[in-house]
């Protein structure tokens, strides 16, 4: 039977970010946040994450890399993407290395805005993220 | 394509001249490409004013500088990568930026408005810098991480468990904002500046605002200065926070990282309301400064000192955190100067160099430069430390100084804007210098080189001889920005 998911394991992958977004994500990390209490947890490895998260436009040296990652999460799997780069209306997506935004790469399942978003919108789309999907 | 080393000629006038500046104490700049096949070096001389040297790339090559001058070992080889002018006689002609993805005939910065190419498939490598021998083990590392945290690749050439040798393959997040930035307009630009890099974006912002109020000759009110100073020392703490946070959190101490990152948080959220912006983004063009303004800050800076004195006693009293940092990632004074280190990087081997010192902005206000002098990571963190103290006390004097807001004339850009400006400051992570070529009210070429682009050689350079499970903390006590090297 299908249940509602109790935990969200992410790993992150920074496809071209300015490191504002990356920021944001630490500070889910921190006190003030504590996502963990929600069950949201950074992994080291994508084999061990429910979904990949990521931020940046795309440059075209990370594309391989991110479509490797993303690959190596095992299904069922979710793809969120964080802050306008990603989202395809960032300052830089009509840079010739830029390939203005995942949704270009791979279809997002979750897209959180923002440049960059705050960490309360990121907590609050999570949990929203969390209530929708089910766990076998 | 690599060029003959028996090619040096070190008699060519180019070489001689940047040699001169060299040997006299100047500071360079920045060294930049045109696309006329010219290439500019910018010198900051002892008395505050620029030198600009400039050679011609006949058939597209030029005498290189990096034999006499190893701090633009990587900006020549930018150049080639991106002009296709060649370094002759470079001693490490490797692509930079490029990967084997670009097409062959693919020069970005030739063009005035590149298009995006036809990228090959493939995996991007590039040719590696190893250290070969019996025992020795090259691992890998990224470009993505098992954290949350920027893009690179790293080679290390391991023995045993020291490093000796780190290849830094950065520009994995390379977009190409530089030849973004063409062709635009002034209002058009500045959001793109000001997020050039979420933890030095108000001195890129500065850059920009310098460079049009230098061709249009605008001076700015008396409040709208002091507002600037607010802006830019605001950002030096946040910057300094997030660095000062992470260090601990690289030896395991968990208590001072989570209370580091509090305080971060505690100055992000004053900033969202007295600037705007939890980064300061777009807060460096702002004019508006109220009354109501100066009492929140006041408050918030009152607030932030009682939590930062606590904080830093719980960081000074632990002996095994300054332990694990004493003699760790150490970079000698003659290192630092030979790769142009900058910043706190700098700073952290007992050289007083600050650009803020240079800056008309900060001639009124008092503080001294803060340096430390073990060059390891202990006299980073402990720079950093002095940097905040300082930074409260400049943002205090500023506050008291500030008189009533008073009415700016609206700033018009004029549409035939045409000349060349260098312009620079002290980003949290060092010496950022822009150099921005106007044509006709647009962007005709645009150059920037932050702090961090000059010191990943240095943090490359102090981890050799170290263990490799040292690696992060050392890469945290420089805490380099990734995209505004990379752009």
């Amino acid at each position: 039977m299908d249940k509602k998911m109790k935990s969200l394991q992410l790993r992150h992958v920074d496809a071209g970010s300015c490191n504002a977004c990356e920021q944001e994500l630490t500070a889910l990390l921190g006190k003030d946040y504590d996502v963990s209490r929600y069950g949201i947890e950074f992994v080291a490895s994508p084999r061990h994450a429910d979904a990949l998260i990521v931020t940046g436009s795309v440059s075209d040296t990370m594309k391989p890399a991110l479509v490797r990652v993303f690959e190596a999460v095992s299904t069922p799997k979710g793809l969120i993407v964080i802050g306008d780069c990603a989202l395809g209306c960032g300052v830089d997506r009509r840079a010739y290395a830029s390939h203005g935004g995942v949704q270009h790469v791979v279809q997002p399942d979750l897209s959180v805005a923002g440049c960059p978003p705050t960490p309360q919108e990121i907590v609050k789309r999570l949990q929203e993220y969390m209530d929708k999907h089910t766990t076998v | 394509m690599m060029t003959e080393i028996s090619l040096y000629d070190a008699h060519d006038p180019w070489v001689t001249i940047n040699a001169m500046h060299r040997q006299q104490g100047d500071e360079l700049l920045a060294l930049t490409g045109f696309r006329d096949q010219k290439i500019k070096a910018h010198w900051l001389l002892a008395d505050g004013s620029i030198a600009r040297e400039q050679v011609r790339c006949s058939s597209d090559r030029f005498m290189t500088l990096t034999t006499i001058l190893p701090e633009v070992a990587w900006d020549e080889r930018e150049i080639y990568d991106l002009f296709g002018y060649t370094p002759i006689a470079h001693p490490d002609l490797r692509p930079l930026l490029r990967t084997q993805r670009w097409p062959d005939d693919f020069y970005p910065l030739r063009a005035a408005m590149p298009d995006r190419p036809l990228w090959r498939d493939g995996e991007p490598d590039q040719a590696m810098k190893v250290v070969q021998g019996e025992g020795i083990v090259i691992m890998k590392v990224g470009p993505t991480h098992a954290g949350i945290i920027e893009s690179g690749h790293f080679v290390f050439s391991v023995m045993g468990e020291n490093i000796l040798c780190l290849d830094a393959h950065l520009f994995q997040k390379h977009r190409g904002i530089e030849a973004l930035l063409q062709g635009k307009s002034f209002p058009a630009i500045q959001p793109m500046i000001a997020r050039l890099c979420g933890s030095d974006s108000v001195s890129h912002q500065y850059n920009l605002l310098q460079s049009i109020e230098q061709v249009t000759d605008r001076h700015v009110s008396e409040v709208v200065q002091y507002r600037r100073i607010l802006v830019a020392e605001s950002e030096r703490i946040l910057s300094h926070l997030n660095d000062l946070a992470q260090i601990p959190a690289g030896v395991g101490f968990a208590v001072a990282h989570q209370k580091g990152l509090a305080l971060k948080e505690l100055w992000q959220r004053g900033m969202a309301v007295i600037f705007g912006h939890r980064f300061l983004f777009d807060a460096m063009y702002g004019e508006v400064f109220t009354q109501e303004d100066k009492l929140h800050f006041l408050s918030l800076i009152t607030s932030f000192e009682a939590l930062w004195a606590k904080w830093v006693k719980l960081t000074e009293k632990n002996v095994a955190f300054h332990d694990r940092m004493r003699g760790v990632g150490k970079v000698t004074r003659q290192d630092a100067k030979q790769l142009g280190a900058v910043g706190v990087a700098r700073r952290a081997t007992g050289e007083k160099s600050d650009m803020r010192k240079y800056m008309p902005l900060y001639q009124v206000v008092d503080f001294t430069v803060a340096t430390a002098l073990g060059g390891d990571v202990e006299a980073r963190f402990q720079v950093r430390l002095l940097e905040v103290e300082s930074s409260l006390s400049i943002l205090r004097q500023t506050l008291a100084r500030m008189g009533d807001p008073s009415k700016e004339e609206p700033f018009v850009v004029p549409s035939d804007l045409t000349g060349e400006t260098v312009t620079f400051s002290e980003s949290p992570h060092g010496l950022n210098v822009h150099v921005i070529q106007w044509l006709d009210g647009k962007i005709d070429r645009y150059h920037i080189r932050s702090g961090s682009y000059r010191n990943w050689p240095v943090l490359a350079k102090a981890v050799e001889g170290n263990v490799v499970a040292d690696f992060p903390l050392i890469n945290k006590s420089f805490e380099l920005c990734y995209s505004c090297t990379d752009r």
